[in-house]
């Protein structure tokens, strides 16, 4: 099935061909405590302490937290804040390598997943660490552990990668598909599904094919290749174009009983469970006109981004912005001190010209952000309205439901700045969301205390 | 003569004996203190307070949902009125002024990258804190001028935004609304102020912005054992409960940051 | 027939305010929100229906038996504010959100010209009862009518860029003109 909207941009999938390059052993990491979605994880290190390659870091507090690993072995030189690809300064663990690479002797040992049971298997999922690696670095264990009364009957794997440039889910479907489609089998084991779908979009017919090839016989999955289209990767399309289930405004896929899965996180919980592996590593496509030698990266989590790039035979001096993920999506970067971390899909280097940056003009109401848009809202309209700080009109638009995927700027003519403007719009009709909220409570306290009195 | 009067009379005798059973019929209660406090109010419906309007927050009072001093606006006499109203008393506070704590322009302070959004210093903070090297400095892009009801807010040519005290009703507003926090309500006799909220290590602020304070502690050692200014977590603070009032004090500053205001005008020529 | 024509004629082609030009106070006063002329165009409504029969049955039964033509004005505008006051009072206890939306512009409408405006009409007219009802009810749903479209333009052209110079009335006054520009396109609709 087909969602309607969406965009064609420029796919720019140069790096398709190039195999997957583990990088070497840097001289220092930094790793942000905060690496997923939820709460950051309780620090278990101090300035000097001596870690050992995956020991933890940090521990969870509470379900939806994850613990980070340390990438290698070495010394604490610092915990502090620093620079984070999000932008602003977060607590981080700088380690200093002794080049050793000594694994830590706590690792939990190898098993097999088909002996054991869900519960242990999301135990182990979420001390390995392992959140979506598709970008949005949401704790994985807790996808996996859908509420009794959402039952779900359907796994999707997700290797559309629908954000041009990137190309490090491909190889991986390529490379590790054995790998992938055993990480697959486990998440239907934890999820006690027996159906699973794997999406693919169509300019990927290889990855489908190493996939297939390698599906093991207790695996019942099948496989589509999706058009081509922006957003097809995005969680409720890819939901729709496989199984004909809308998501509902607000609501999250296991309420059309879907779980959908980056194809990165299926092997990231194999390693965990098969080998006892935390998730200290990720592959990440190093791309753009600006780079000197692209590549498609196994890279550490932590690896600062100038080694990085270093490593690609550096930028070139017309080099205009950085940016973490895809271009669609992505978070430009203004300081190069920053690592790359276990939601950086891509780092994309843009020429100056590339990056111009536009003067937003004024909307000329030509609707083409309409049809563009994936999730049938009017993006004219709420960039209008926000633009004039009318946030309270908002809801009335359903700007929550947008996803952010930038469909509309990409072909707004007018190049305005929508996205920005849905960002600060959401944040501020959930402001004003809750003040409602807290008054409702307000009233309904006072009519208590009146009706008793 | 005497038949239009009767008819006149009579017509206007029946509307009034309609209206008055309507009336009956229709009957709303209100609290009458309410339209007294309304009255009592500044009637800017600046939302200050935090609710819709003065008529709103005399609602609120006289429900007991705000203190009758919660107009941040208004003098003391008009309190105290509100508060007799509904039968309370307050206490007298010291009339305040907001100051934005940055004076970082584009010409001494640095920028990290190209900005091109949303004016407005809420959506630029969005991206990274916003364009400022600084993590605390002021974006320029007028939030609090856009949300000052009374006009206290200009923008220097330089892109900081500054409070002209005699405008400013110290309703707290620009404070709410700036991302970086970088307003603040002090008395309005102080003097000497800490224009910088950076809490970078002196290197670091330095790099960023030329009047950022580098927390070298000149000032506060210049009052050894007087706690008045304190350096704390590389910034310098003033204590307004007994503020210092100097002018040499800010000839101390190597960046300037800590600045004399002599001319702050007086608390009776602000308009209320 | 002519009953049908004649709500026609007062909606579209005789429209009061765009082509009267009465009654302008509450079209650019209360116009910026679609909900709220809704209310002021229910209210207005109510007023002029009632006010014109009410007058026509005063006019007719009082003030011409005992030759008391001069009185007209006067008597009028006394029913009219009275009638104004019973709707204030209603709104103020069944919707007090319209009503504090409706502000000033609610006992404004006993100054309101377009309903002395039909209730003067209907007499000199020398309509007949059921024709004043008709007419009156009719003349306030074309006041109804512009009011909501107006409305409904102002909504979205609060999201244009407006030249600095045009921002605010000056704006809504251009808008006024050109949807009575084209209401007279209606002119050439009853021959």
């Amino acid at each position: 099935m087909k969602f309607s909207g969406g965009v064609h941009p420029a796919y720019h999938k140069d790096t398709a061909g190039l195999q997957i390059e583990a990088m070497p052993l840097l001289h220092r990491y930094v790793v942000p405590i905060a690496q997923h979605l939820g709460a950051p994880g309780k620090v278990l290190v101090a300035k000097g302490d001596r870690v050992a390659r995956w020991q933890p870091l940090s521990e969870p507090v509470g379900f939806v937290s994850v613990p980070v690993h340390a990438p290698t072995s070495g010394t604490v030189k610092q915990v502090a804040a620093l620079p984070h690809p999000l932008g602003r300064p977060m607590l981080a663990v700088e380690i200093e390598s002794d080049g050793e690479d000594r694994p830590w002797e706590g690792l939990a040992p190898p098993a097999d997943w088909r002996r054991l049971e869900p519960a242990e298997l999301r135990r182990a999922i979420q001390a390995a660490g392992v959140v979506g690696m598709g970008g949005a670095t949401f704790p994985t264990h807790v996808k996996l552990s859908p509420p009794a009364e959402k039952k779900v009957d359907l796994l999707i794997l997700n290797g559309a990668e629908c954000e041009p440039y990137l190309t490090a889910d491909h190889r991986v479907m390529l490379e590790q598909a054995a790998e992938v489609m055993e990480g697959l089998g486990l998440m239907m084991r934890v999820l006690g599904v027996t159906r699973a779908c794997v999406g693919i979009e169509s300019n990927k017919p290889d990855a489908l094919e190493a996939l297939r090839r390698a599906c093991p016989a207790d695996v019942a999955a099948e496989f589509t290749l999706l058009e081509t289209k922006y957003p097809q990767g995005s969680e409720k399309h890819l939901i729709y174009a496989l199984s004909g289930r809308r998501v509902p405004p607000g609501g999250l896929p296991m309420d059309v009983g879907c779980v959908v899965q980056n194809v990165g996180t299926a092997v990231a919980c194999l390693e965990a469970v098969r080998d006892g592996l935390p998730m200290t590593e990720r592959v990440a496509t190093v791309t753009g006109a600006a780079i000197n030698v692209p590549h498609n990266l196994r890279v550490r989590v932590g690896a600062p981004l100038l080694d990085v790039l270093a490593h690609c035979g550096g930028v070139t001096p017309d080099v205009g912005k950085v940016i973490f993920g895809g271009p669609m999506m992505g978070i430009g970067q203004f300081d190069m001190d920053v690592p790359l971390i276990k939601g950086t899909s891509g780092v994309l280097c843009l020429r100056d010209d590339e990056a111009v940056l536009f003067e937003g003009g004024p909307c000329i109401r030509c609707g083409a952000c309409v049809d563009a848009c994936p999730m049938g809202l009017v993006p004219s309209a709420m960039g209008l309205i926000a633009e004039r700080f009318r946030f309270e009109e908002l809801g009335d638009w359903h700007i929550l439901d947008c996803i952010e995927c930038g469909s509309c700027a990409y072909v707004c003519p007018s190049r305005r700045p929508l996205v920005q403007h849905f960002k600060r719009g959401k944040a501020e009709w959930r402001d004003i969301l809750e003040e409602r909220r807290a008054k409702t409570d307000r009233d309904a306290k006072r009519a208590e205390t009146a009706a008793t009195a | 003569m005497l038949v239009p009067t009767v008819v006149l009379s009579g017509i206007g005798l029946l509307a009034g004996l309609g209206l008055a059973l309507a009336a009956r019929a229709f009957a709303v209660e209100t609290d009458p203190r309410q339209d007294r406090i309304t009255e009592a109010l500044p009637g800017a419906n600046c939302g200050g307070c935090g609710f819709a309007g003065c008529g709103d927050f005399a609602g609120a009072v006289v429900r007991g949902d705000a203190k009758p001093d919660g107009c941040p606006v208004c003098d003391q006499e008009t309190r105290r009125l509100v508060a007799s109203i509904v039968g309370q008393t307050v206490q007298d506070r010291a009339p305040q002024v907001a100051l934005i704590l940055c004076q970082g322009g584009d010409d001494v302070a640095a920028k990290k990258y190209r900005y091109n959004g949303l004016a407005s210093c809420a959506s630029a903070a969005l991206l990274g804190g916003g364009d400022k090297a600084c993590s605390a400095g002021c974006l320029g892009l007028g939030d609090c001028q856009r949300v000052c009801a009374f006009g206290a807010v200009e923008m220097t040519p330089s892109g900081v935004a500054r409070i002209i005290p005699a405008r400013c009703t110290a309703c707290g507003l620009c404070v709410a609304a700036c991302p970086k926090d970088l307003i603040k309500l002090v008395p309005v006799e102080a003097t000497i102020h800490v224009l910088c909220s950076n809490h970078d290590r002196g290197p670091a602020a330095k790099k960023a912005c030329t009047v950022a304070c580098l927390g070298c502690k000149k000032c506060e050692k210049s009052f050894t054992g007087d706690p008045r200014i304190r350096v704390a977590d590389f910034l310098a603070y003033i204590d307004y409960e007994h503020a210092p009032d100097d002018p040499a004090l800010a000839a101390l500053c190597p960046t300037g940051s800590l600045v004399y205001r002599g001319d702050a005008a007086p608390a009776a020529e602000r308009t209320t | 027939m002519e009953l049908v024509l004649l709500v026609l004629s007062a909606i579209l082609v005789n429209n009061f305010v765009l082509s009267r030009f009465l009654g302008i106070c509450p079209f650019l006063g209360v116009s910026k929100k679609l909900s709220t002329a809704l209310g002021m165009t229910a209210a207005v409504m109510f007023v002029m229906t009632l006010a014109s029969t009410v007058c026509w049955l005063v006019f007719h039964g009082l003030l011409r038996p005992y030759g008391l033509e001069y009185l007209q004005t006067i008597s009028f505008i006394l029913i009219i504010a009275a009638m104004v006051q019973l709707v204030e009072l209603a709104l103020q206890k069944l919707s007090p959100g319209l009503y504090r939306s409706l502000g000033i512009y609610l006992p404004l409408i006993t100054t309101n010209c377009a309903v002395l405006g039909c209730a003067v009409m209907n007499i000199m007219n020398e309509s007949s009862l059921l024709v004043t009802a008709v007419f009156s009810l009719a003349a306030a749903m074309g006041f109804g009518l512009a009011l909501v479209l107006f409305s409904g333009i102002r909504e979205v052209l609060a999201l244009a860029d407006t030249p600095r110079s045009f921002r605010g009335t000056a704006i809504a006054l251009v808008t006024a003109g050109t949807l009575s520009l084209s209401f007279m396109g209606f002119a050439g609709l009853v021959k």
